[in-house]
């Protein structure tokens, strides 16, 4: 089977190669990652790194059977770049879907022997965070204050003190992950999502139907109905 | 023929023109979710995109019957507009055409306003350049002079809020529903145009149009009425309505006028949401010896008008396709 990796949930986009097939054995791996301050640059690089790794393995579109797409939670507007671009690629390919987690990707492409504590930064000061030992799930994805994080950490089965920390929300609120887990340093790629994760999850996967591959935003949109501002203007 | 996709505000739309202009297909899903919020909620809408994009696809590929073996080229809006309901149709547009092989042809959305007379539709055969056009929606107000198929120069346009949303606060204002134009329309009908005398925006220069003087002057209006005693603004429903609709319409026709005078016109198009008003078209109906009035699926965002955009549009080189992005904003304003 031949796998092309898409993620953008994260300010980083990573993309994926994977294939087993006899005779075309290839891992290829594309990662972008923006200047300190500058947006992401999901919009330009999805398609151009995709198109990249399949200009090196001398393929073309129509020749990958999987799009894995990793779903989040992330950015909003990232992970709706990545999901529209991977269901059009299915929709124009006729190549499968397969969603993923982006927090799970990370705790994959971390290569731990143990159990693993994936972090990104949701902003607004929250964490999106997910455990991992092995494919088993410790903690299923949710936004957590990281203050609160050693707390939760510690009333997990399975998610002791020898965890590995890894992500972008891991460096950003390094004091309050370590005292749930070990944290690398801060240059550590491990931090950063690796599309061959996201092609290895999806590989064994179930395919996602092309409605049902939606971004796993976690959070509700914000906005308020205008009866709720009426209701809350009168009270 | 061209697959074309248009997400720039809150309606999911693709649609499949043919070379010669004809409208094979034009789907437009509208999200009347944001209705519950008194406008449209960027988030909501972006969200709402993602979820029907390909479906609206794939019914307006089924439509045509076509599939995307019989498509040449795809077009999608490029700006200006909601960025996250924007990237929607963009990253799905470019996925298709690179998967596919296809030239893409980006297009900016207020072309498309006024492509979407250059096709053939139920108002007849396309209007060919020159003509005066004024586009007036929720999004945006402008009036162009439009000389041939690929360009248009703006004339004047609004300086604050656009007459479409002009409609929907003055809407909000009188306890009536989003979206406002139709409902105003509806409840003005039994009402007294020269009940009250809201402002036209004299003061503003040229062709330029302003309409958040006239929204704060409904508001105070209303205050006044509630203030004293009685049955209040409530009472006076339909005379506000018809009186706030009348200064709407009544901008707008005077910039269409003075722009026919200006450029020695004497071909007028009018397209955007609020081109649907009744008032407004019975008042423009007779400024110009030839007025098109694309079918109300044609003024209303569609992707339709972005095919017929690119018809006269060069498509992107493939190089820069994959790396193409969104504007937000209107690239003329700057
Ligand atoms: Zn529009």
């Amino acid at each position: 089977m031949i796998v092309l990796g898409l993620d953008t949930a994260t300010g980083d986009t990573a993309v994926g190669l994977l294939s087993d097939t006899d005779g075309l054995e290839l891992a290829l791996r594309r990662r972008h990652e923006p200047d300190p301050g500058a947006r992401p640059g999901h919009a330009e690089q999805l398609l151009a790194l995709a198109g990249d790794v399949l200009h090196e393995a001398s393929l073309t579109w129509g020749a990958v059977d999987r799009i894995a797409v990793g779903l989040g939670p992330g950015t909003f507007t990232g992970l709706r770049i990545g999901v529209a671009t991977g269901r059009a690629l299915a929709q124009a390919s006729g190549a499968g879907l397969a969603g993923v987690s982006t927090l799970q990707a990370l705790a994959e492409g971390a290569g731990h022997d143990g159990p693993v504590l994936a972090c990104v930064d949701a902003r607004r000061g929250e964490l999106f965070v997910g455990a991992w030992d092995g494919t088993r799930v410790l903690l299923a994805p949710q936004a957590v204050a990281p203050d609160a994080l050693a707390a939760l950490v510690a009333a997990t089965d399975g998610l002791a003190e020898t965890a590995l920390a890894v992500g972008d929300g891991a460096v950003r609120h390094r004091a309050d992950v370590e005292r749930a887990a070990s944290v690398p340093a801060d240059d550590d790629p491990r931090h950063h999502v690796d599309g061959l994760a996201v092609c290895r999850l999806a590989r064994y996967a179930p395919e996602t139907p092309r409605e049902a591959l939606v971004p796993d935003y976690v959070r509700r949109p914000d906005a308020v109905r205008t009866a709720d501002r009426e209701a809350a203007a009168r009270a | 023929m061209i697959l074309a996709l248009e997400t720039s505000c809150d309606d999911t739309c693709a649609a499949v023109v043919t070379r010669d202009a004809r409208v094979l297909a034009n789907v437009i899903s509208s999200q009347e979710v944001h209705d519950a919020y008194g406008g449209v909620v960027p988030e909501i809408a972006s969200r709402h995109h993602l979820e029907l994009m390909n479906l609206v696809v794939d019914d307006a590929l089924a439509r045509a019957g076509a599939t995307l073996d019989d498509i040449e080229a795809v077009a999608v809006t490029r700006g200006p507009g909601l960025t996250g309901a924007l990237l929607v149709g963009l990253a799905t547009a470019k996925a298709i055409a690179v998967a596919r092989g296809l030239p893409l042809i980006p297009v900016d959305h207020l072309q498309g306003h006024v492509a979407a007379n250059f096709l053939h539709g139920d108002a007849g055969p396309p209007l060919e350049p020159p003509f005066v056009c004024l586009v007036a929606s929720g999004g945006h107000s402008f009036v162009a002079r439009v000389d041939d198929h690929h360009s248009f120069t703006v004339l004047g346009r609004t300086l604050d809020d656009a007459a479409g949303e002009a409609l929907d606060k003055g809407a909000r204002l009188l306890g009536l529903p989003f979206p406002g134009g139709p409902h105003i329309e509806r409840v003005a009908a039994d009402g007294d145009p020269a009940a009250f005398a809201f402002p036209l925006a004299h003061g503003v220069p040229g062709l330029d149009m302003s309409f958040a003087g006239l929204k704060t002057s409904l508001l105070y209006t209303v205050r006044d009425l509630d203030a004293a005693g009685g049955a209040g603004a409530a009472a006076r429903t339909a005379d506000l309505a018809a009186s706030y609709q009348q200064a709407v319409v009544d901008q707008l026709a005077r910039r269409v006028e003075r722009a026919l005078e200006q450029t020695g016109l004497d071909r007028l198009a009018i397209g955007g949401g609020v081109a649907a008003n009744g008032p407004l078209r019975e008042r423009l109906g007779t400024c110009a010896s030839v007025v098109h009035v694309p079918a109300r699926a044609l003024c209303t965002d569609n992707a339709a008008m972005i095919g017929a955009a690119a018809l006269h549009q060069p498509s992107a080189d493939p190089a820069d396709v994959p790396a193409l992005d969104v504007y937000a904003t209107d690239r003329r304003a700057l």
